[in-house]
């Protein structure tokens, strides 16, 4: 019987066992492997809620005497002078093994250490997370026989090294060859670690470059090249100006600025620019916001510029004019059309919207600021100066989004209440999809 | 001096025996052709070939041919002894005195009529003239810009008067005329010109401001054929701009122009800015009628493109010579390079670029020269394309004869490789071109098919069986007869074969044609690459039918060395009619051969990156 059967089988019966003993051991790891193997692919975001996510808990309630997990934690901090960077977690990961000859509670230290990684600005380091996986002690969970494989081998070890790579997943680590090679001393080609691991391998590099308007892993912190950031992340037309309307006016790296000088910067193309000219004057215009947008962990607010659709008796035909091409007629003079086989044009109801002319986010929403971005537009768009421009700016009620915690969004209205970081990464990624 | 005189009375004696000549083969032809033929190209969308316009081809008469030679002797003598090509591209300008006796020559004035002190070439000899003058691109571009588009609209639509105030003086080269179009933002879109003429208040004058770029014999011309907006009050009282032209001295006051161009080739010739501010131009100056000027200019780009066919003719004429010479002492491996397969396959390629161009321009030329005034603008746009391509291609393989030191500067195959990139440029580039020669074409099919179309459209039962039993038999094989070949054939027995095969290529396009017109309606001027397909299909059908004419009537005649050019028509043929028959193919629906959506998908997805977006070859994605 082939080895793939065999597991097949044994999932069969595990998840048999798994009800009976997920009953009476309390917090038994069973659940978490067997049936949902394929939970690194994150399909599913939005069914995916932090209570699944193996990381930051560590298996409740602690087997583990609290006083082991107090020495580990006391790893951690012996760090001279508090720094808490890579040299000093890998030190401690270092000294776990140096004090434990026979590695005992790694498995303890490991869900800690997972824990600490971000704290210490780690999380995306992968030759962290292989020294992670090196203090796995080797050849000892790797099955031995047909049977250990198909009954899971050492569950809560495998449970473990799976965190790992999930972790490793989460923060967009691609494993490597000496991840696998780790793997394979500790668990063997046939656990569920290399099952995920192989996993990984295949689905990362699918998805890694599907996402066609990538925003970059380290975003600025200058809120003023965020804010061009995310302008140019918004319009399509890559002949788009962005301008600088007004910059902060003290500029110091908390990115708090005066809030009477707020940032303003736009962004505007040619056509919005042309469409802006041929704007019927006795037409008001409007300026809307706040909206979001969400480039990773960060949110920022914008504000667009726009106008309502022109109704259909108002709008101008475009007619060729006569004299136009000196060189071939622009135009054929034949009363008959595209045959039917050869329209390709599928019937669409298409909702159409009001042009936009601009768009700008600033360091404050109220009216002031954004009538001072007005200013500066009509600059450029003379036309401007005759059009009554209308603010509708929403309340508090109309942003739903918090800033992310401890970052320095000038904020925008009451916060609704921090949300835990593994939310906002999901949000992250839903905005990154669409 | 008493050369110069010389030439002088040489011309004057060439254009009076010319008058005469002219008036004679007016008259003769007139009798020949007395109804109203239709335009060879345009019947080619049907899927016919008029004959009586291609077949034989056109003669000039024994005496004309010894004017034209003897007129041509001193032109050449003085290009060859006298021109130093080199010299001019360095400088980057024609020396003073080759101008003085280039107007000795009365190359300034060649089809001004005889009246106006002009030479009153036919169209034949002026594409005659244009072989020699092409042999400096400079020059070349020069008169061109002078002649056949500077003063070409006092001659197309100018009044008796302002014949008679400008012509004499242009003709003679006192005066130098310039053509201004072009502005900053108006290429080929007349919608976009800027230059704004406004009628004083006297409605004496016409006020002109703004400014033309590229504007060749800009620092040097005295007379300037400008376009304007101007605005016109319509019948129903609205006011309009509409485009005049006009005609501006330099004297006029407020024109200026600017730094000449740092061009890539044709170095020599003048090219610069020119700039009218508050220019006063009299009412008197209106080139044909106020709010006319659109269609001014483009009789004036659509006359003036033939005589590209016979330019390049001869300047490839002159790279062969110079090419074959090498060819033949240059020496590797103890053999010269004209014995390796892949030298001489470059100058058979020339020859027949050479010879298949050359007879395009003097058929059209013929053409041209019937009385009646002949609409031949599709076939000279079909000159245009092919020799201006031909031209690029024959000079690139000329210069890798040439190898590396073809590269060199020393070498003049470099400056005339950049000379002829202008080509596929101006008078309208090619890719306009061709689409001017696709819907002009498929306009008048399109007119005559309307009705058969309709009925199809409709569900008419009869014309339907009718189709479908006409592409069944196609598809079975049918032999093509359009009469060219047979007893008394318009082509010589001896280039029968290609005949058939133009016959067969004509056929399937018409049908093709009608087709594409039904696939797509009007709304086929939106499918650019399947109109380019159309338009090339055209020109490989029109230089088929030249070398085919011109290749009979030298059998015929007997002409030196004809089963010469009975190998290279039967080889442009045989060529042209499989390109022909791939372009049909992929003008099929859902023909395998056609890339078109891949290839719009492709430049989409650049386009809108607006960069090339492949990841590196050596990017990983772990």
């Amino acid at each position: 019987m082939s080895w793939a059967q065999a597991s097949l089988l044994a999932r069969g019966l595990c998840r048999g066992w798994g009800g009976i003993c997920g009953a009476a051991l309390t917090g038994a790891p069973f659940s978490q492997v067997p049936p949902q193997a394929p939970r690194g692919l994150h399909c599913s975001t939005a069914a995916h809620h932090s209570d699944s996510s193996l990381v930051p808990r560590p298996p409740e309630p602690p087997r583990r005497p609290a006083k082991a997990l107090a020495l580990h934690e006391e790893l951690f901090r012996q760090a001279p002078d508090g720094a808490r960077d890579k040299a000093s977690f890998v030190q401690a990961v270092q000294k776990f093994g140096q004090h434990n000859v026979h590695r005992r509670g790694h498995v303890d230290f490991i869900y800690l250490a997972l824990r600490k990684m971000r704290e210490y600005g780690v999380e995306r380091d992968l030759a962290v997370y292989n020294l992670l996986l090196d203090v796995f002690p080797k050849e000892v969970f790797r099955p031995r026989s047909v049977l250990h494989s198909i009954f899971i081998h050492y569950p809560r070890q495998q449970e473990c090294g799976i965190a790992v790579l999930e972790q490793m997943e989460n923060h967009g680590v691609m494993p490597n060859k000496e991840t696998e090679f780790l793997l394979l001393q500790i668990f063997g080609r046939k656990s569920y670690p290399m099952l995920k691991f192989v996993r990984m391998k295949l689905w990362f590099s699918r998805f890694k470059n599907i996402n066609p308007f990538p925003v970059p892993r380290d975003l600025p912190q200058d809120p003023v090249e965020l804010a061009r950031l995310g302008l140019r992340h918004m319009e399509p037309d890559l002949s788009a100006r962005v301008t600088i309307y007004q910059m902060p006016s003290s500029k110091d790296l908390t990115g708090v600025a005066d809030p009477t000088e707020p940032h303003i910067v736009g962004i505007q193309s040619p056509d919005q620019q042309a469409a802006l000219a041929r704007h019927n004057p006795a037409r008001p215009i409007f300026v809307e916001g706040p909206f979001s947008l969400w480039l990773r962990d960060k949110c920022v607010y914008y504000h667009i510029l726009r106008a309502d659709l022109l109704p259909p008796e108002e709008r101008e035909v475009e007619e060729t004019p006569e004299e136009w091409n000196l060189y071939y007629p622009m135009q054929l003079d034949l009363d008959y059309g595209r045959s039917g086989w050869d329209d390709y044009e599928f019937d669409i109801d298409e909702v159409e919207e009001g042009p936009v002319f601009a768009i700008c986010m600033a360091g404050a929403h109220d009216q002031a600021t954004l009538a001072k971005w007005i200013q500066g537009l009509q600059e450029t768009n003379p036309a401007l100066a005759e059009i009554p421009v209308v603010f509708r700016l929403a309340g508090s009620t109309g942003e739903l989004l918090a800033p992310s915690s401890g970052l320095e969004e000038p904020s925008p209205p009451p916060p609704e209440g921090q949300e835990d970081e593994e939310d906002s990464q999901q949000q992250r990624q839903q905005q990154g999809q669409s | 001096m008493s050369g110069c005189e010389l030439f002088l009375r040489t011309a004057a004696a060439a254009a009076r025996s010319c008058r005469a000549l002219v008036a004679f083969t007016a008259s003769h032809r007139a009798l020949r052709t007395s109804p109203p033929s239709r335009a060879f190209a345009k019947e080619l969308f049907l899927g016919k070939i008029e004959k009586k316009e291609v077949f034989p081809f056109p003669e000039v008469g024994q005496e004309e041919l010894n004017e034209i030679n003897q007129f041509v002797a001193p032109v050449e003598k003085f290009f060859t002894e006298e021109v130093d090509s080199q010299k001019i591209d360095q400088e980057g300008k024609i020396p003073h005195e080759t101008l003085e006796k280039l107007k000795s020559l009365g190359l300034f004035g060649m089809q001004v009529p005889e009246e106006y002190g002009g030479l009153g070439l036919s169209n034949t000899m002026y594409a005659r003239l244009g072989e020699i003058i092409s042999l400096d691109a400079s020059i070349a571009v020069t008169l061109a810009a002078h002649q056949a588009i500077g003063l070409k609209g006092i001659i197309l639509a100018g009044s008796e008067a302002q014949k008679a105030k400008y012509l004499p003086k242009l003709a003679s080269g006192e005066h130098i005329a310039a053509f201004c179009l072009t502005e900053p933002a108006s290429g080929s879109d007349a919608a976009s010109i800027q230059t704004r003429a406004t009628l004083s208040e006297d409605k004496k004058h016409y006020v002109l401001n703004g400014s033309k770029v590229w504007i060749t014999n800009g620092a040097r011309a005295n007379i300037f054929t400008v376009f304007a907006k101007t605005s016109i009050v319509d019948s129903d009282n609205s006011v309009k701009d509409k485009i005049t032209a006009f005609i501006v001295e330099r004297d006029f006051g407020g024109v200026t122009n600017g730094k000449p161009e740092d061009k890539l080739g044709i170095r020599g010739s003048d090219t610069c800015e020119v700039h009218f501010e508050n220019t006063r131009v009299p009412v008197e100056n209106v080139l044909g009628e106020v709010g006319g000027g659109f269609k001014v200019a483009m009789n004036i780009l659509n006359s003036g493109r033939f005589s590209m066919g016979s330019a390049v003719a001869g300047m490839l004429k002159k790279l062969i010579e110079m090419t074959t010479e090498y060819a033949c002492v240059r020496k590797q491996f103890n053999r010269s390079l004209s014995e390796f397969g892949l030298i001489q396959e470059k100058f058979a390629l020339m020859a027949q670029k050479a010879y298949v161009m050359e007879s395009m321009a003097y058929l059209t030329a013929g053409m041209l020269d019937q009385p009646g005034f002949p609409d031949c603008s599709i076939e000279a746009a079909m000159v245009k394309v092919f020799s201006s391509e031909g031209a690029w291609q024959c000079v690139s393989e000329a210069l890798q004869v040439f190898g590396g030191s073809g590269y060199m500067k020393d070498c003049p195959l470099e400056r005339i490789l950049r000379d002829t990139r202008i080509l596929l440029i101006f008078e309208g580039t090619n890719e306009i071109l061709r689409m001017y020669i696709a819907l002009t074409g498929l306009q008048h099919a399109g007119r005559i098919l309307t009705a058969r179309i309709n009925e199809l459209k409709r569900g008419n039962v009869t014309t339907i069986m009718e189709t479908v039993g006409q592409r069944l038999r196609d598809s079975l094989g049918r032999t093509v007869d359009l009469g060219l070949t047979g007893k008394l054939g318009a082509v010589h027995p001896t280039v029968a074969d290609s005949a058939n095969k133009l016959e067969e290529n004509v056929y399937y396009f018409g049908r093709t044609v009608e087709t594409l017109l039904l696939r797509f309606g009007k709304t086929i001027v939106e499918e650019q690459m399947v109109l380019k397909r159309v338009a090339n299909i055209l020109i490989n059908l029109y230089g088929m039918t030249a070398v085919l004419s011109r290749a009979s009537r030298s059998i015929r005649v007997g002409l030196r060395n004809h089963d010469h050019e009975v190998l290279l028509a039967n080889m442009f043929c045989t060529e042209a009619y499989y390109q022909n028959l791939f372009s049909l193919s992929q003008l099929d629906k859902y023909a395998p051969e056609n890339l078109d959506e891949q290839i719009k998908k492709v430049s989409q997805q650049i386009l809108e990156k607006r960069a090339y977006i492949c990841a590196h070859p050596l990017d990983r994605t772990s």
